[in-house]
């Protein structure tokens, strides 16, 4: 018996998996570019809906990914799958040594410093400080992924790439949903001090958080810099960080359905009324607004009682 | 020496046009616990409609001090409006939702002003006249300040000590203060929370407003999405000073007004905001509610 | 190893120039159900804060198992097996009433950090075993039917249970309540006493605050009176109802009501 929410998952799977089949080049490129904004986007909702930390710079980790990506490959001459695993660790390790030490700030404070580490990064990409990044250009001119002389070049190669990176991405916030790690970042997020009185460690719980986020984010960093083979600043900036913390907002925050929701209605719909042009972020501004007042815990809320089925005797 | 003390006045000329609109987001975090995005926002649309105002009204060029307040005052009276509206139709329905959903409608609301002004007055820069203040410039000893930057520091200070009497010594202003420490006991104290929260919005963004016209007089030169940046680093100013916290406002202002002037001068601007953002979070790190925050222990 | 499973020695605790405890002593020993009686803001919740390591008290020492425990972080206090309730219940709202339950398995799991993205059997058989548990704590609180519920829907007296479940499910050395009757009917009290009993017979040390004097009288082998911070009396239920202190104590307290 499968339940309504895998059944929906289902359909959503076969109709991004056959997409390709009925999409021209530009909505392939948009479709590709879809699948990897929802993997930031979760990996946003791992900080922000499930450890409950108020994270609006998530760029600067997706960003961390796609030039670890392209100056390795393009500096130093790496193959892009060599890059892989750099560009998912590099963010980690930049995680624990930024974030660390503001961890502990409530709220607000804590978002303001990571808008502030967000522009930081963009500044020292703007302004070339290791003669890596390539200043306010950046990097072009970024690989293939070659794999035993083959190469993955086409369009459809980088959708399916991308595809399955959203795989992985809903495979590992499954397995955090149902471990102990990622019940502990729902009990610091609803109540923190009901949470230590557990014996759960909050500052641990939400750099563990931080850390899988910026590394999902890094691996999808990597797959944007591939796919439009070229990295620049104004694609890590903070209104990236902005729009993916509303995709998780608009959503509904922790709901793995919301999150794709999100990230269809924050970046697809513009993408689809482009020819309103000029007037398009007013609407869409008008919409945040609206949508926030009709469903203000998003669009489709998370619901708990994820748990074993030998215990869901009588329900009440 | 003389760089130094030039970077000063240069530096506290900022810093009161950041604690200008610090005050705005202070005030309304103070009381709703909301960080207003579209703040900045509205000081850009000061300035746009502030240049507007004068040109048509003024056109036939000639400064008299009758069109100086004329503009200041018609500007502030708008953007007050706007700021009303914005709370009544973008804020007050979620005030009972999670804390996060009225982030995101400001960060909308920001969306729609910054798009509107660039669909009433193109996206390209506009100039600011200059002969809105005579261009009168004082020599003190090397130190030189124009008379744009006197009155920019004349009449700042003039309205933050108006808004600390305001908050501290009237019976309005007292309720303000209630309204900031607890909104269902001042309201059972009798006092309409309502009313408060829209004169919170009446004089925040009437400085923004004096802000935004100041930022037009000052640089000249005016963008349409201008506001995020002022309103971002003034936001920086409101936290490090505490946020919530109207002194604090002030002095966040001034303090990262002087920080600014003194790295652009003596380092590069080029690198501004990782230094701003870099002293927010070391201050955050030290005081995380900012330096004159109150350390608040949670109630278990 | 000391005789006393908890001592409070000497300790005292300021806010802002307030005395919220003043060089309280006591003793708990090992098996006790331990009362903490005193009239509204005598600063018995304080004491709780300080013992579960929310808050530092300035001065004195409190041992656990005769080692000082002051200063050490709450969580680390829940390891060494010191839980607690709230006068306030603070439970996971939104969440279900066996995923708060399993919150006290928490520091009982044995998963390590990679099975927040990857499971392995060793996880499985974790998994399995305090879901197992959970059912047990649900069962033994009569919660089992509530299980999807989430907490937040749920009266008054069963969020009581539930918080009582939650910190029971860590098996803990010693069970802090604070004011754990509050808001309860008559027949309810009568059940959270029963509770309390079973509780005892689980070997768990029960340190209660409470107002309801019946319940107290009746289950506190052992009871500390304070008042203003400071200690009052401490002895067996009979001495603490007649002692002149202490009932000077209340009938003062109650002009302040």
């Amino acid at each position: 018996m499968m339940s309504r929410t895998n059944i929906i998952a289902l359909i959503f799977l076969i109709i991004m998996g056959l997409y390709p089949l009925f999409a021209d080049s530009a909505w392939l490129a948009i479709g590709t570019t879809f699948l990897v904004f929802s993997v930031v986007a979760f990996s946003q909702d791992i900080i922000l809906g499930r450890a409950g930390a108020f994270h609006m710079g998530h760029a600067a980790f997706f960003g961390m990914g796609a030039y670890t990506t392209a100056i390795l490959n393009v500096n130093f001459g790496w193959t892009i799958l060599a890059t892989w695993a750099p560009a998912v660790l590099i963010p980690v390790i930049v995680s624990f040594i930024v974030i660390s030490p503001i961890i502990h700030l409530r709220g607000d404070y804590l978002l303001v410093a990571t808008i502030g580490i967000n522009i930081i990064f963009l500044q020292i990409l703007e302004n070339d400080l290791f003669g890596l990044t390539g200043g306010p250009n950046g990097i072009f001119g970024i690989d293939v992924l070659k794999v035993f002389g083959y190469e993955f070049f086409e369009q459809t190669h980088m959708y399916y790439m991308s595809f399955i990176l959203l795989g992985i991405t809903l495979f590992i916030m499954k397995n955090l949903d149902s471990s102990k790690f990622g019940r502990a970042m729902f009990y610091v997020n609803k109540d923190d001090v009901a949470a230590q009185s557990m014996g759960i460690n909050i500052r641990y719980y939400k750099m563990y958080a931080f850390a899988i986020g910026a590394g999902i984010a890094g691996a999808a960093g990597s797959m944007f810099a591939v796919q439009y083979s070229a990295v620049s600043p104004e694609a890590f900036d903070v209104l990236q960080s902005i729009m993916f913390f509303t995709i998780v907002l608009v959503g509904g925050s922790a709901s793995l359905p919301g999150v794709i929701i999100g990230t269809f209605v924050m970046f697809v719909l513009p993408e689809i009324f482009r020819e309103f042009e000029t007037a398009r972020y007013l609407i869409f501004g008008l919409a945040m607004i609206i949508m926030m007042i009709l469903r203000p815990r998003g669009i489709w809320p998370v619901k708990f009682g994820n748990i074993p089925s030998f215990l869901k005797k009588g329900k009440k | 020496m003389d760089i130094f003390l030039q970077q000063i006045v240069n530096g506290l000329t900022i810093g009161s046009l950041y604690a200008l609109v610090a005050l705005g987001y202070t005030m309304v975090y103070g009381v709703m616990k909301l960080i207003n995005f579209a703040h900045g926002d509205l000081v850009a649309l000061s300035a746009f409609a502030g240049l507007t105002i004068y040109t048509s009204i003024f056109s036939n060029g000639g400064t008299s001090i009758v069109a100086v307040i004329t503009v200041f005052l018609f500007t502030a009276m708008i953007i007050a409006v706007v700021g009303v509206l914005l709370e009544r139709f973008a804020y007050k329905p979620l005030r009972t939702a999670p804390r996060l959903s009225a982030v995101v409608s400001a960060l909308g609301a920001g969306l729609v002003i910054q798009n509107a002004i660039m669909l009433i007055w193109g996206p390209n820069m506009k100039i600011f006249p200059s002969d809105l203040f005579p261009s009168t410039v004082y020599d003190i000893n090397g130190v030189v300040i124009t008379f744009t930057q006197f009155m920019i520091l004349g009449l700042s200070s003039i309205l933050m000590i108006a808004l600390y009497l305001f908050i501290n010594k009237t019976k309005m202003g007292t309720a303000v203060r209630a309204v900031a420490i607890n909104q269902d006991a001042a309201q059972l104290m009798g006092i309409n929370v309502n009313k408060i929260i829209m004169i919170i919005f009446i004089i925040g963004s009437a400085l923004g407003a004096v802000a935004g016209l100041f930022i037009g007089i000052y640089y000249r030169g005016i963008t349409f999405d201008m506001g995020w940046m002022y309103g971002l680093n003034a936001f920086v100013a409101a936290i490090i000073g505490g946020i919530g916290n109207i002194p604090g406002a002030m002095f966040g202002g001034l303090v990262l007004g002087l920080f600014n002037a003194l790295i652009s001068g003596y380092i590069s601007s080029a690198w501004a905001e990782t230094f701003t953002f870099t002293l927010l979070i070391v201050v955050l790190i030290f005081r995380p509610t900012g330096i004159l925050g109150e350390t608040v222990a949670e109630k278990v | 190893m000391s005789k006393y499973l908890l001592e409070i020695k000497n300790v005292s605790k300021f806010f802002a120039g307030l005395t919220a405890i003043d060089s309280l002593n006591l003793k708990v020993k090992k098996g006790q159900i331990y009362g903490i009686i005193g009239p509204n803001g005598a600063g018995k919740t304080t004491l709780f804060n300080c013992i579960t390591g929310i808050y530092t008290p300035e001065k004195g020492e409190i041992l656990w198992n005769g080692k000082d425990i002051k200063g050490v972080a709450p969580h680390k206090i829940a390891e060494l097996g010191i839980l607690r309730t709230f006068q306030t219940i603070r439970l996971f709202s939104e969440m279900s009433v066996a995923e708060n339950i399993m919150s006290g398995r928490h520091i009982k799991s044995k998963q390590k950090w990679y099975n927040g993205i990857i499971h392995t059997p060793a996880y499985y058989k974790d998994e399995k075993y305090n879901w197992e548990k959970t059912g047990e704590y649900m069962e033994l609180f009569g919660l089992s039917d509530y299980a999807t519920t989430p907490t937040g829907d749920l009266s008054y007296g069963i969020q009581r249970k539930i918080e009582m479940a939650r910190a029971l499910a860590a098996e803990p050395k010693l069970l802090i309540l604070d004011e754990p009757a509050a808001g309860l009917n008559e027949n309810e009290t009568q059940e959270l006493a029963e509770i309390i009993r079973k509780i005892q017979a689980m070997e768990t040390t029960v340190m209660m605050i409470e107002h309801n004097m019946d319940m107290v009288m009746n289950l506190c082998e052992y009871m500390t009176v304070i008042n203003f911070g400071a200690w009052i009396y401490d002895g067996v239920a009979a001495d603490v109802q007649n002692n002149p202190a202490v009932i000077e104590a209340y009938i003062g307290a109650e002009d302040e009501d």
